[in-house]
């Protein structure tokens, strides 16, 4: 494993075609129900999750007509006969999306969000995982991963609540601040660094709990690499470059195709609960803005039609990292 | 407005997190009940409108409402005036408490109620419910729901097929469609309550007809209203015994309080003058209240409340303050619970619920028995008498399922006619403080809820029908006092709305129209937009539907007056 994980891509090319052509010809010539009987237990395991994906992604998608619709649930019994009764509307809500100012700058607020995290949230738990990996010691090793874990179970709510008291403009560093005769200093409230202040929260909360995938990826390097390294007289630093980094590689691929593929969705309670304090202006974001319109204000329909372009803009994304990943020697998310 | 648990302290509306603000400003009424000279009629001033759309007034709206039969068996220590709640000021020992309902009406029905509530849901089964169930005769599940996110819930519940028997609405939750909702979901009460119908529920027929005329959903009665008292439910309150300690007065204008604020904010010493104090200003400025009731005629023509020169002039103050700093930072970021920080000394003033006077006062004398907090009496701007805008009668309605059959909507009554028992009553007794010995205690006059009292009995019966407003703080009498005292002279300067007490259901392609005012508020006050905005926004309102809005009120003026009879 640890081999496969260093393999040079153009091992990995020769290699391919010859995997992916053996097992075809294999399963046509086993009958469907020998492989049934065969697989049964993978195929009960992955069952619940087949189902959980049915019913609350796919059965769901139903709804997108409404998208179409000048939507309302309550002239009818259930769903299924108010999307009946209600009147159709073309693309009414789409071309209304198109010359709304605030779904624009919500867009341009989550685009940006996503920018700002993707450069400053995302490197950090691969950091994080090189650290936490140095530490020869396994108890050292398991208070620092408990100690990283623990904040990726508090709620938003008291993660913001922390930070109010520390950086707010009653908080702990003002208050040391207007002590030694200076201004006060409120960043919870400033709309220009807000974009930051919520990648910093996300940071103390979920990047120690993001080590985890990496850790795994390291664990999974055998020792020898690491001996024979030492034995060529490799330091720390060569270590980490040469086996580490290359070991994490196709991890951090997969994960940027899909953090890519999730690009539109930067947080939504985080955000909700911090929206009075810094504006809308600085932070609407599309998942926020269909709350408020779609569900708050019962715009349904109008809430749906995002919903949809949010869903065909992050397909084109996964499929455009994805691409950008398997040009770069990498797996992505799916082989070619 | 009747006592909650003391460790709450509150009634619906005196949390301070964020939704909950935003849902409370998001106002009431949406549909008019409106008269011209007793012609039935069913307004659709948009034309051919959804079911619920337009306003029920003049005969037809006689027909509908309930007889009044004007209540006996208690007379209040201090009578309502000016519009005010009644006082309550004694708790009567058990023996001495009248009985309102002679007979249990119901009659065993088994039956949901959705409701929302300020505190933790009591387990199922506990005494408190058991009680409450045996002495209606009915057999109540209760879907109690946090009443900060009820609206969340609500729009889910009732755009499924399982809305349950009974469901209580907010008013501050008949935004979006929630309003379509009722004329399609809930059951007509008219046969079953209009004229004299009502007099098998003698404590429904001395609601205040007021209350039952907000009840008309779409031609048709279907609320049980929670009347409430019409003067202003925000008050501005101030510690006062800090405040005489110091030697200070409270404020009389609106350059007083600005001086106050700069004589009183010390940051460095972690105190501040004032929280948001944006909804006192809407009163200290006479700002029209939120929709329905936004408009006012100026030499004949309808101006609503955000093309007049008061809601600019309150939001400027408003933002003098921000600009000041005398603002609580908590308070711009709106977290936390500003009350608490008065209370506690870190905050001079700040408004809120009327409700929060009994709250902080419930908790804070337990350790501190000087704690006094009041609130003073709004003054014009530059001192004087305000102008204030009366409230709704009714702001909170349970609606029965149309599904119900006539049993379950029978015994839903019944209990409500249960809980609309007059206070010094046995059946209100139960229902505000539960069992005698296993919820509260009587000693020396002094009315306590005890632990479980405080973990059981919360407010959510209060929601299915309440008679006329009335405020009862036994343990606390001289709050009591001060708080009906506060609303009668409030009260005094109080002037009805264009519509007042009128249901008026707005055309729901307007629903959206107003939605960005609110955010424009906040951003303007804390400096983060210019009032000039304000001014762009109420021209952008105009154009993107504000004067077609102006257009279907003005018929609606014209074709029924401004009341509904």
């Amino acid at each position: 494993m640890a081999q496969s994980t260093v393999r040079p891509p153009a091992a990995r090319r020769d290699a391919a075609p010859a995997e992916a052509a053996v097992p075809p010809r294999a399963s046509s010539r086993v009958p469907l129900r020998h492989r049934l009987r065969r697989d049964r237990v993978l195929l009960l395991m992955v069952l619940p999750a087949l189902l959980l994906l049915l019913v609350f992604h796919y059965v769901p998608l139903i709804g997108n007509v409404v998208a179409f619709q000048d939507y309302d649930p309550y002239i009818a019994d259930n769903a299924f006969q108010a999307m009946s009764q209600s009147p159709w509307i073309g693309f009414e809500h789409f071309r209304h999306m198109a010359e709304d100012r605030l779904f624009w700058q919500a867009v341009r607020n989550t685009l940006a969000i996503f920018a700002i995290q993707l450069a400053l949230f995302f490197p950090v738990p691969v950091l994080l995982a090189l650290f936490v990996h140095s530490f020869a010691r396994p108890r050292v090793r398991a208070v620092a991963q408990a100690v990283l874990y623990l904040p990726h179970f508090f709620s938003w709510v008291l993660v913001i609540t922390v930070f109010q008291q520390m950086f707010g403009g009653a908080g702990l560093i003002a208050q040391v601040l207007r002590d030694h005769g200076h201004e006060g200093f409120d960043l919870m409230t400033d709309p220009g660094l807000f974009k930051f202040l919520i990648t910093f929260e996300l940071i103390w909360k979920d990047a120690g709990w993001g080590v985890i995938v990496f850790l795994a990826a390291l664990a999974a390097v055998g020792p020898d690499l690491y001996e024979a390294a030492a034995m060529d007289g490799a330091g720390r630093w060569r270590r980490i470059w040469h086996i580490q980094l290359p070991a994490l590689r196709p991890v951090v691929a997969l994960l940027l195709v899909l953090q890519v593929g999730n690009a539109l969705t930067v947080g939504f309670e985080q955000i909700l609960l911090q929206r009075t304090a810094v504006g809308p202006t600085a932070s609407e974001v599309l998942d926020t803005y269909v709350w408020n319109t779609g569900l708050d204000n019962g715009n349904f329909g109008y809430g749906a039609a995002i919903g949809i372009v949010k869903g065909v803009f992050g397909l084109l994304m996964v499929l455009g990292a994805n691409k950008a990943a398997h040009l770069m020697g990498e797996q992505g998310v799916y082989k070619r | 407005m009747t006592p909650n648990s003391p460790s709450t302290g509150s009634g619906p509306r005196s949390t301070g997190s964020g939704p909950n603000r935003r849902t409370f400003l998001a106002s009431s009424g949406l549909a008019v009940l409106a008269a011209a000279g007793g012609a039935p009629l069913l307004t659709a001033c948009g034309g051919g409108g959804p079911k619920n759309e337009g306003a029920t007034t003049g005969k037809k709206l006689k027909n509908l409402l309930p007889a009044y039969v004007a209540p006996d068996l208690v007379t209040p220590d201090i009578p309502a005036e000016n519009g005010s709640s009644a006082g309550f000021t004694k708790a009567l020992p058990a023996a001495r408490l009248k009985t309102s309902v002679p007979e249990r009406l119901g009659r065993g029905a088994e039956f949901t109620v959705m409701s929302p509530i300020w505190g933790n849901v009591p387990p199922r089964g506990n005494p408190y419910w058991t009680a409450m169930d045996e002495a209606a005769g009915v057999r109540v599940t209760w879907q109690n729901q946090q009443g900060d996110t009820y609206g969340q819930k609500l729009g889910a519940v009732l755009a499924s097929s399982g809305v349950p028997d009974a469901v209580v609405v907010p008013g501050w939750e008949l935004t979006g469609k929630i309003p379509s909702a009722i004329a399609h979901k809930f059951a007509d009460l008219g046969p079953f309550l209009s004229g004299d119908e009502v007099k098998k529920y003698p404590n429904l027929a001395a609601i205040p007809t007021g209350a039952w005329q907000r009840s008309v959903f779409g031609g048709k009665l279907r609320g049980l209203p929670m009347p409430s008292a019409t003067t202003p439910n925000i008050a501005p309150f101030h510690r006062t015994d800090l405040f005489e300690k110091e030697g200070l007065e409270a404020p009389t204008s609106a350059r007083e309080f600005h001086d106050l604020c700069k004589q009183l904010n010390a940051p460095r010493s972690k105190v501040w003058a004032c929280g948001d104090m944006t909804w006192a200003a809407w009163h200290i400025f006479g700002v029209l209240p939120e929709k329905p009731y936004y408009w006012k005629l100026v030499d004949g023509r309808l101006v609503n409340r955000y093309e007049t020169d008061e809601y600019l002039e309150a939001l400027e103050w408003s933002r003098k303050l921000y600009s000041a700093g005398f603002v609580h930072p908590d308070a711009k970021a709106e977290t936390g619970n500003i009350g608490d920080l008065c209370a506690a000394g870190k905050v001079w003033m700040y408004c809120h619920d009327l409700s929060d006077w009994y709250g902080k006062a419930a908790v804070q004398r337990v350790d501190d028995k000087t704690f006094r907090m009041e609130a003073f009496d709004y003054f014009a701007p530059d001192g004087g008498a305000p102008t204030l805008y009366a409230r709704p009668p009714a702001d909170i309605w349970t609606f029965i399922s149309e599904k119900a059959d006539e049993k379950t909507v029978r015994d839903i009554l019944a209990l409500a006619n249960f809980t609309a028992a007059p206070y010094g009553s046995k059946e209100q007794r139960l229902r505000m403080y539960g069992v005698e010995g296993v919820h509260h205690t009587l000693e020396n006059g002094v009315l306590t809820k005890n632990g479980k009292g405080n973990n059981e009995v919360f407010s959510t019966y209060e929601y299915l029908a309440s008679p006329a407003p009335f405020i009862a703080y036994a343990d606390l009498p001289d709050v009591t006092r001060g708080m009906v005292g506060w609303q009668q002279r409030q009260g005094a300067h109080t002037r009805k709305p264009l519509f007042h007490g009128m249901m008026i259901i707005e055309p729901t392609r307007y629903t959206e129209l107003n939605a960005e005012f609110e955010d424009l508020e906040k951003d303007v006050v804390r400096g983060r937009r210019k009032v000039s905005d304000v001014r762009r926004a109420a021209s952008d309102w105009r154009s993107g539907g504000g004067d077609k809005l102006r257009d279907w009120y003005q018929k609606l003026l014209d074709d029924t007056g401004d009341s509904a009879f």
